[in-house]
């Protein structure tokens, strides 16, 4: 059965070797370019104490950082060209007529083809994930965006889950709907509504946000790669107050909250005012933030919640298929 | 001896729509038996229930001892080919003997090789650029190549020519000659069948009209010719399978073998034909015109 899986879809798959390879040389000769100038970046600003101000480094590679950027969408990739033919070209052509008569049962037969792409998907992301991961270790360093939203889904585990869930649909969508059209229409449209669905309200969630309150004077930046959630400022009276300004701010504060003794040109020339100082007190800023520490247990939680996702859709496709009539 | 399929009250409903009511069939050991009908009677309903690959809505079932099911000792027993004449159209024929080589037990290579080869199909052309008939031979060789015990092949010679058609029909006869195989295989027509089957399934209007052996259903069927009168005498006796009513005469196929006492009513042995005609209920062309001919000689 294995041979043929092998002899049906390797064609497909010698494709997607071929589409990693290429990535796979794009990304390590430019990583590497990238880690040599990070290196000697860090070297010379060392030397100079000049560290905080590395903003314009890697900018010359910005089409392969489109690039990496995309690979948002390689998990479904294997969903759409491995998944949603894999049982729905059979039924369609008839040929699931010709293996289901062989002497191998429809269980069997599902389980050796659903087996061998699914790990086929898990390389695919796999081999991405760990491209895109290493190729953005300086940029993540520089950055410290690693947690954010987009960063975050390409990055470590979960691009793994994803290509797994993907595949799982396709192969769901693909029996259920027996042909290959209409379920590589629901896999793309599935696919981009679960993954919305969950990064979007479900993940900020996965641990209770932790808020900090800090003077406006002071400021307050969370340590590492953190994933802000909220930030704002409150007023005197504890509600959040509209920063939302044109007009001039002073410590993230609009002016017209503050004091005249606040206003430009006294501000920023020489010490606060003290009657400015005493108003700005009673400000407070917050941010609300998923910690840096927490990035590999989102990735696991998020893994979890794909691989189960996946684990579902694929007992649909099993039941539908060995209950249903060949 | 078991029979190779039982089946009692078998049916199946898609839906709103009965594709088989009530059926109940026996087919022995090494018979090659037709299952005729016309379009929409059940036929393929009926081959899908027995190869397990589709689920009977009511009634029982045994073929080769057990029921259809999802168990490769069963499956490795069982060779059907569908109408479709499922294959992968970008693999060879050499292709296909590999795929059947890994996914069953007593794979006969060799002599699959050596059916197509003398049938002058190559091995290596991909089975979407072979011709119609040529892939229907593919098919049917790997059927064989399974080496079942039972053979159920739905319209398999409809894509062949007379003498691709014959050729096969011959392979197949002398597969069960060798002991060991049972087929089934079914057809609109009887005339492609009537050369090697001894064994006769007929189905009409999603039921079963005849089963069994066909020599023994021609002997229980006669085709009486008399006036144009009452047939209440004859139906007490005997099953009126058809009646046929002109203006002089009624010519009626009854099943049964009660003597016929009235002299009026001339009895005529039947041809496998009229039979499965009378029984289609088809307008049968004057079924009995030769046997008019002979009553009036009388």
């Amino acid at each position: 059965m294995t041979w043929l899986v092998w002899r049906q879809h390797r064609i497909q798959l010698l494709i997607g070797a071929a589409i990693l390879a290429v990535f796979a040389v794009l990304l390590l000769v430019t990583g590497l370019q990238m880690a040599s100038q990070w290196h000697s970046a860090l070297v010379a600003c060392t030397a100079t104490h000049s560290c905080g101000d590395q903003g314009g480094l890697f900018l010359g590679n910005r089409a392969v950082g489109f690039l990496v950027i995309t690979t948002l969408g390689a998990p479904v990739l294997a969903g759409l060209f491995w998944g949603a033919p894999l049982v729905a070209a059979e039924l369609e052509t008839g040929t699931s007529q010709f293996a289901w008569m062989q002497s191998i049962t429809r269980r069997r037969w599902l389980a050796i083809k659903a087996g061998w792409m699914l790990l086929a998907a898990a390389v695919w992301g796999g081999v991405i994930s760990a491209l895109v991961t290493w190729w953005s270790g300086p940029d993540n360093a520089l950055h410290l965006d690693a947690f954010n939203p987009g960063r975050f889904d390409i990055m470590g585990l979960v691009p793994v889950a994803y290509a797994l869930f993907a595949m799982a649909l396709g192969i769901a969508a693909g029996t259920l709907l027996r042909r290959t059209l209409p379920a590589l229409a629901i896999t793309l449209a599935g696919f981009i509504a679960v993954r919305a669905v969950i990064a979007l309200w479900l993940r900020p969630h996965y641990m209770s946000a932790v808020t900090v309150f800090y003077k406006v004077t002071a400021g307050y930046t969370p340590r590492g790669s953190y994933w802000q959630l909220a930030q704002g400022i409150l007023g005197p009276d504890g509600r959040a107050i509209s920063t939302d300004t044109v007009g001039p701010v002073i410590a993230g504060v609009p002016a017209s909250y503050l004091p005249a003794s606040c206003a430009p040109p006294n501000a920023g020339a020489g010490p606060i005012a003290p009657s400015c100082a005493r108003a700005l007190a009673r400000f407070h800023g917050f941010v609300t933030y998923q910690p840096a520490g927490r990035y590999w247990t989102f990735q696991g939680i998020e893994t979890g919640i794909f691989v189960a996702l996946a684990a579902i859709l694929l007992t649909v496709t099993a039941v539908a298929l060995l209950r249903r009539d060949a | 001896m078991t029979p190779v399929i039982q089946t009692r009250g078998l049916a199946k409903r898609y839906r709103r729509v009965r594709a088989l009511s009530d059926c109940t069939i026996t087919v022995p050991e090494g018979r090659i038996s037709a299952l005729i009908g016309p379009n929409g009677a059940g036929k393929t309903t009926l081959l899908r229930l027995l190869a397990g690959l589709a689920r009977p809505t009511a009634g029982q079932m045994a073929v080769l001892g057990g029921t259809p099911r999802q168990d490769p000792a069963f499956l490795a027993g069982i060779g059907y080919l569908a109408q479709e004449i499922p294959l992968y159209k970008r693999f060879t024929a050499e292709d296909h003997i590999g795929i059947g080589a890994h996914l069953n037990p007593r794979w006969d290579a060799a002599s699959a090789r050596d059916r197509l080869r003398s049938l002058n199909i190559p091995l290596d052309r991909a089975v979407g650029r072979l011709s119609g008939g040529q892939r229907a031979q593919v098919a049917l060789t790997l059927t064989l190549a399974k080496r079942p015990r039972l053979l159920l092949l739905d319209e398999p010679v409809a894509a062949l020519d007379p003498l691709a058609r014959r050729n096969f029909l011959a392979t197949l006869a002398a597969a069960v000659a060798d002991g060991g195989l049972t087929v089934v295989l079914s057809s609109h027509l009887l005339a492609d069948l009537e050369r090697v089957a001894d064994h006769l399934i007929l189905l009409a209007a999603s039921r079963v009209q005849l089963c069994g052996d066909i020599d023994a259903l021609l002997a229980e069927h006669h085709v009486l010719v008399g006036p144009r009168k009452d047939t209440t005498a004859i139906e007490k006796t005997r099953t009126v399978v058809q009646a046929v009513r002109t203006a002089r005469q009624t010519t009626l196929l009854v099943r049964g073998n009660a003597p016929v006492i009235d002299p009026d009513w001339e009895s005529a042995e039947v041809g496998l034909e009229e039979m499965v005609l009378g029984y289609m209920g088809q307008d049968t062309p004057p079924p009995i015109a030769h046997l008019t001919t002979v009553g009036e000689d009388q």
